[in-house]
């Protein structure tokens, strides 16, 4: 009899054990409708608290997280006009260094 | 041998053992986790989320047609590329293919309007025509994993005369109903995705690692004790830190991408209900007929057999296959499963076709 043999059959049943039937409980719609109950109660903190802040950076004349996402978006945009500009003009890697160009004619070795 | 001197050389092996253990598992939080996604490569788009590699080839001679591999918007390309011996982007660049990825960073706060259009019809074309400019090329084979397949699976339908030559899929899901605690979680009664993406703007990464982590309840504590007892065994502990890194490192979702998988693959689960579309081009599987691999694995929780199978009935063509392969979900193309099994397959398909 070895003992770290039954410890590891032991650790591989009840991983099975524990994903069988976690997983049932997870799969209830009662479990599913209370998960989402929680996340929905989240949200509804998030977005007062949003609110909440939006109203007192307004007052201090200080941007809120929408003004600088805004800001962000804008920028965002001369990224990808930049991005579409450098494609546009020429392949160059961007280390700098010379692509290496093999020749594209390779044929797969003979199978047996 | 002897029943006591077997027993005697028991004891003195798990000695050995418990004594490596402890130098190790000391050694496990000390020393830094391995550098993974290293292999050589040029960063050829930049943009937002979006990023375009090419690996730098590794052959004198390599195949006239370039391989795109399309990540999971969910989680990082490196799982294509671990550490050397194995990378499945080395394996590649080995046996002579001119290897490309569309990875993804976590997308900014503005780019939560991103929707499923934008990955279509704009990031995927946009990173094909880079791969044409940049090789000269007008053909191109891609391979998607997971829902980089379905991504792939949409950009082809939809852009049928865009060059694809090949396309194989890992692992990518068609029926959404099959993925039952998805589902659950994600039903509509009690899901309120529009209130999620409004609130919080994009998907955040931890609900999505908790999602994740639940479709196996008892699956990180028996894999931190196994490491613990596997602590001396040096392979093994260095193959854990690896896929324990990718697996724990989650990107968030585009907040109107994720409310547009939600409603249209899990909600209505529209692909395998052939009523896809995006931005209202209606999406026919059938549409693609080039030489199509779909690979599933045996033991996949996440994406189940029975989730991804279907595909191949839905997808057009004649030369098409569909291979089962020994493995999960991550170990199907980056673990010892698969360097011995999918790999060799992979080239196997696409050496004669990248011609």
């Amino acid at each position: 009899m070895d003992p770290l043999a039954m410890m590891r059959s032991a650790v591989d049943q009840w991983e099975k054990l524990a994903n069988e039937y976690g997983g049932q409980f997870l799969q209830r719609p009662e479990t599913t409708q209370a998960m989402q109950k929680m996340t929905a109660g989240f949200l509804q903190m998030q977005k007062m608290t949003q609110d909440a802040m939006g109203k007192a950076l307004a007052a201090a004349n200080l941007p809120s997280r929408m003004d600088i996402e805004a800001l962000s978006g804008r920028l965002g945009a001369i990224e990808a006009s930049l991005a579409r500009i450098e494609a546009a003009s020429a392949p160059v890697p961007s280390s700098g260094a010379p692509l290496p160009r093999p020749p594209r004619t390779r044929k797969p070795p003979l199978r047996p | 041998m002897s029943a006591e001197s077997g027993l005697f050389e028991r004891g003195r092996q798990e000695f050995e053992r418990a004594l490596q253990r402890n130098i190790k598992g000391l050694d496990y939080f000390t020393s830094p986790a391995p550098v993974l996604g290293a292999s050589a490569k040029d960063v050829l788009i930049e943009r937002g989320t979006l990023r375009l590699y090419h690996y730098r080839p590794l052959t004198d001679e390599i195949y006239r047609v370039p391989v795109l591999l399309v990540m999971a918007t969910t989680n990082r390309g490196y799982i294509f590329d671990l550490t050397p011996g194995q990378s499945l982007v080395e394996y590649l660049l080995q046996r002579g293919y001119d290897v490309f990825m569309i990875d993804w960073e976590a997308p900014r706060p503005d780019e939560k309007t991103l929707d499923l259009a934008s990955y279509v019809l704009d990031f995927l074309p946009s990173c094909v025509a880079r791969v044409k400019q940049v090789t000269g090329e007008p053909d191109i084979s891609v391979i998607g994993y997971c829902f980089g397949g379905v991504l792939a699976l949409l950009w082809a339908a939809l852009h049928p005369d865009a060059g694809l030559k090949n396309l194989a899929t890992f692992t990518t899901p068609v029926d959404f109903t099959k993925m039952p605690l998805f589902a659950t979680w994600s039903d509509k009664r009690y899901f309120d995705v529009d209130r999620l993406v409004g609130t919080l703007g994009n998907c955040p990464a931890e609900m999505l690692y908790t999602a994740f982590d639940s479709l196996r309840p008892g699956g990180r504590v028996a894999a931190n004790i196994r490491l613990l007892d596997r602590m001396w065994d040096d392979e093994f502990v260095k193959a854990h830190r690896m896929i324990d890194r990718w697996s724990s490192d989650v990107l968030p979702l585009a907040g109107a991408y994720f409310r547009d998988t939600t409603k249209r693959l899990m909600w209505d689960n529209a692909l395998f209900e052939r009523t896809m579309d995006v931005a209202g081009r209606p999406v026919d599987l059938e549409a693609i007929t080039v030489p199509f691999l779909h690979v599933t694995a045996e033991h996949d929780h996440i994406v189940p057999t029975a989730a991804s199978a279907p595909l191949i009935e839905m997808v057009g063509g004649t030369d098409k296959e569909h291979v089962t392969l020994k493995g999960g979900h991550v170990s199907l193309i980056g673990g010892p499963n698969a360097v011995r099994r999918m790999w060799p397959k992979l080239d196997q398909w696409l050496a004669e076709k990248s011609l």
